[in-house]
């Protein structure tokens, strides 16, 4: 009997919201992949996921997932925070009933556990609660621990700060499962085409790369999907660039992952889109996470420096601001945020789902989500924004679900009372100590 | 132009109240026009009504103006009113209530389940009802079953948990000093059909009891035994010491739902006394209530159950301890007092057609009509109980 491999989440989802409101950690992109693609590629079948339950029909196995534990056969559990997986067959091929624990930042958590329906079904409760450190603890009781050191999320920053060496570990991984030669072994056609380190490229056939532009994988491997390169961008590696996506004319530096059907063009340096964002224009993006449907303005730039090259403070969901110990951090940007034209944002920045912020210089560090404006800020109504977002992802084909719609409703509701001192404290914020 | 209808028609049952209206706007701006225009012959008016009456305009632009505004702002107005509920006043149930809303006065209760087989779906189903379920299955199954048996369903806030994390197979002696598995099914040996049990072990010693088990029982409000076989689904598990513990500390009423039927080799003979009993003898409690079917059992369905040496388990008058009034308005139960318990009669079991086939001949099919316990019937009377607070 085929076991089942399981993602769930656990504490640390809180942490990164508004990032995770709308999409549990395990879909989230760091490297090449989200680690729902991940373990499909090791694997070779789709993982079944336990996130929050507002999430649950469209990114879980539902809101009350009992058909998860039907099979005799064991369940392999992973954590949603899980970056590399190279521990992965390891637990698969151990006895059952079998803990992977991991340090988090002085922490140890579950990072992935081998288990008997029976024990299953007695953490099954916390799981879906999201409580990790309860079945943690129950599976102490009765499961063989191992100790692993490896790599986890626990901030939103460490999505960036991971991301590059996630990028060379990926394409390791694939290398293995499948990937498309390197462009040492097959030569691309296009022309123009300036290539460094070619034997670290790696080209989907149906690629459209229009030359000139040059490819360097000198630091790290360069992975292009079925996406088009337009004239004059230069790529370095390590990066990878997702199916669709249009690279128009832009400098993408090193660590940079595009996920699928983006239009990027511009600046952008150790940097995530998740997919489906617009960056189109001209204007830098540095260590910064963006979301799905995105879109910034032309001429918009985040600080990713500040000028006392001191550390970045970022605001945690329920923690306030946290000093991330990381002196290069751009912002992040939720699902659905859009940015008009000409917006600084300082490094750090943290703005929220579906919020749209025009018509200022420099926005607020944290802007709650669904929040509408610039100079003055007022809640986006949910209405509106859906109409908005509907008309967004027809561009793209896509459409909005009632599932999709009913998420975005349901964080508009649970993050009505961040909203409830826009008018107070979202006035707009220039930090001099901001700098390129 | 569908959806356009539907929301108008809405409006029906203010058509007529909605005219009056109308009809009192009209005579009170034809009342005010008049008086104006009375003003206007006999007053000397400020020059600036003669622009707030338009008085520039010729007369019948005037009132083509007016005409248009009116008749924007009417139907605006219809289709802003038709977005609101109507409800009419006398809309009364045969009962004289009307609804509107409610909010609950209390938390949802938590609830733990002690059962096994087909009849843990049975509770498992008032878990939309609660705020978490916890079902605990008997300590020999496997718990995938019930997982698999509960995706059929689109049960909400209930967990079937495994009381140890092995299977652990379950020993039962006889009045005549036998002991089989549990696994052995008994009921069907006719050889032993008249014995029952008067004892319950395990055939190992239990592996510690999950924390999810132990705090089901613990923190419930109430804790539900059965439906389902006595000795198979419900005893064994209180077999387990840390199980029993974790009952002594409770703080949930408990509701015993006693069998329809006696079980050949298990139960045989056995009164609702004799249920209880087994409580008091492997569990150290009686539970607070004890559901018992009160419905007149047709007499065919009696007849098959005794060709299979099974009988209604009912309450026999010399059992009753003391008669119990509930202070609840519903006159479909009648409780008593029995071995500690309050014992509840309801009709809570309905005679079905079941459709059975053999293994070995699985051509040959027959119909029998069995008696079962009805799930509506069951948690109406299991949520009369909840409420009784």
């Amino acid at each position: 009997m085929a076991e089942l491999l399981v993602l769930f989440e656990d504490e640390a989802a809180g942490r990164f919201v508004p990032l995770s409101y709308t999409r549990p950690l395990y879909d989230m992109r760091c490297g090449v992949f989200t680690l729902r693609e991940r373990v499909a590629l090791l694997s070779g079948s789709e993982p079944a996921g336990i996130c929050r339950a507002h999430l649950a029909a469209v990114h879980g196995a539902g809101r009350w997932p009992l058909g998860l534990l039907a099979s005799g056969a064991p369940l392999v559990l992973v954590n949603g925070r899980a970056l590399d997986l190279a521990w992965l067959p390891a637990l698969r091929a151990a006895p059952p009933n079998t803990v992977f624990v991991t340090d988090a930042g002085g922490v140890e958590i579950m990072l992935g556990a081998r288990l008997t329906p029976a024990l299953a079904s007695a953490i099954f409760a916390a799981l879906l609660e999201q409580q990790g450190a309860a079945a943690l603890h129950e599976l102490r009781r009765f499961a063989r621990v191992v100790n692993v050191a490896t790599t986890v999320l626990t901030n939103p920053w460490d999505l960036i700060v991971a991301n590059g060496a996630q990028i060379v570990s990926d394409v390791a991984v694939w290398r293995e499962h499948g990937l498309w030669p390197s462009a040492a072994e097959q030569r691309p056609t296009h022309d123009g085409v300036v290539l460094r380190a070619p034997e670290r490229i790696h080209i989907h056939p149906a690629a459209r790369l229009d030359g000139p532009l040059v490819l360097d994988a000198r630091d790290g491997p360069i992975v292009i999907d079925a996406a088009h390169i337009e004239p004059f961008s230069v790529i370095s590696g390590p990066c990878a660039i997702g199916p669709g996506t249009i690279v128009a004319s832009a400098r993408i530096r090193g660590e940079t992952t595009l996920g699928p059907v983006c239009r990027i063009g511009g600046e952008v340096e150790a940097s995530i889109v998740q997919g489906y964002s617009n960056k189109h224009h001209d204007g830098f993006l540095g260590h910064a996470y963006l979301g799905e449907w995105v879109n910034i303005g032309a001429m918009t730039t985040n600080s990713d420096l500040k000028n006392t090259y001191g550390t970045i403070r970022v605001a945690l969901g329920g923690a306030g601001q946290v000093d991330s110990g990381v002196m290069k951090l751009g912002c992040f940007l939720a699902d659905h945020v859009k940015l008009g034209i000409g917006v600084h944002l300082n490094g750090g920045a943290m703005i929220g789902t579906g919020s749209n912020i025009f018509g200022v210089h420099f926005a607020p560090k944290t802007i709650p989500p669904f929040t509408w404006g610039g100079e003055v800020f007022r809640e986006y109504r949910i209405d509106a924004m859906v109409d908005v977002a509907r008309r967004v992802m027809a561009r793209r084909k896509q459409t909005l679900s009632a599932p999709l719609e009913a998420i975005l409703r349901e964080v508009f509701v649970m993050t009505r009372g961040d909203r409830a001192r826009l008018a107070a404290d979202a006035r707009p914020v220039v930090s001099l100590e901001s700098g390129g | 132009m569908h959806s356009i209808i539907t929301r108008l028609a809405a409006l029906r049952s203010l058509a007529r109240p909605l005219a009056l209206t109308f009809g009192g706007v009209v005579a009170l701006s034809l009342g005010i026009a008049y008086l104006l225009a009375y003003s206007y012959r006999v007053v000397a008016l400020p020059p600036i009504f003669h622009y707030m009456m338009l008085q520039f305009l010729p007369l019948w632009v005037r009132g083509l103006m007016s005409l248009a505004i009116g008749c924007v702002l009417l139907g605006l107005g219809i289709w802003r009113l038709s977005g609101v509920v109507v409800i009419q006043l006398d809309a009364r149930s045969t009962t004289g209530e009307m609804v509107l809303g409610y909010t609950r006065a209390t938390a949802p209760p938590q609830i733990a389940v002690i059962s096994g087989g087909a009849g843990l779906l049975i509770p498992a189903s008032l878990g939309r009802a609660v705020a978490r379920m916890t079902c605990i299955i008997p300590v020999q199954d496997p718990v995938e079953y019930y997982y698999r048996a509960s995706s059929l369903f689109s049960f909400t806030n209930v967990v079937f948990v495994a009381p140890t994390i092995e299977p652990i197979p379950v020993l039962l002696t006889l009045d005549d000093g036998s002991v089989h598995d549990v696994a052995e099914n008994i009921s069907h040996r006719e050889d032993l059909a008249a014995r029952h049990v008067v004892d319950v072990a395990l055939a190992r010693p239990p592996t510690p009891v999950p924390t999810a088990v132990l705090t089901a029982l613990r923190g419930a409000d109430v804790i539900i035994l059965g439906p389902g076989s006595l000795f198979e689904s419900i005893i064994p598990t209180l077999a387990i010491p840390e199980v029993r513990e974790a009952l002594a500390a409770r703080r949930a009423r408990t509701i015993y739902i006693c069998s329809l039927m006696t079980e050949p080799g298990m139960t045989h003979g056995f009164g609702v006394a004799d249920h209880i009993r087994q409580f008091r003898q492997f569990a150290g409690f009686a539970p607070d209530y004890v559901l018992v079917n009160a419905q007149r059992i047709e007499p065919e369905v009696q007849r098959i159950y005794a060709a299979a040496n099974q009988s209604p388990v009912t309450l026999s008058p010399e059992e009753y301890e003391e008669t119990v009034v509930p202070a609840m308005e519903r006159v479909t139960m009648r409780d008593v007092m029995v071995e500690g318990s309050i014992v509840v009669e309801a009709d809570v079991a309905s005679s079905v057609v079941q459709l059975t086939a053999s293994l070995d001949r699985p051509g040959e099919s027959r119909t029998v009509r069995v008696l079962r316990h009805d799930p509506d019937k069951l948690i109406a009377a299991v949520q009369e109980i909840i409420r009784r607070g």
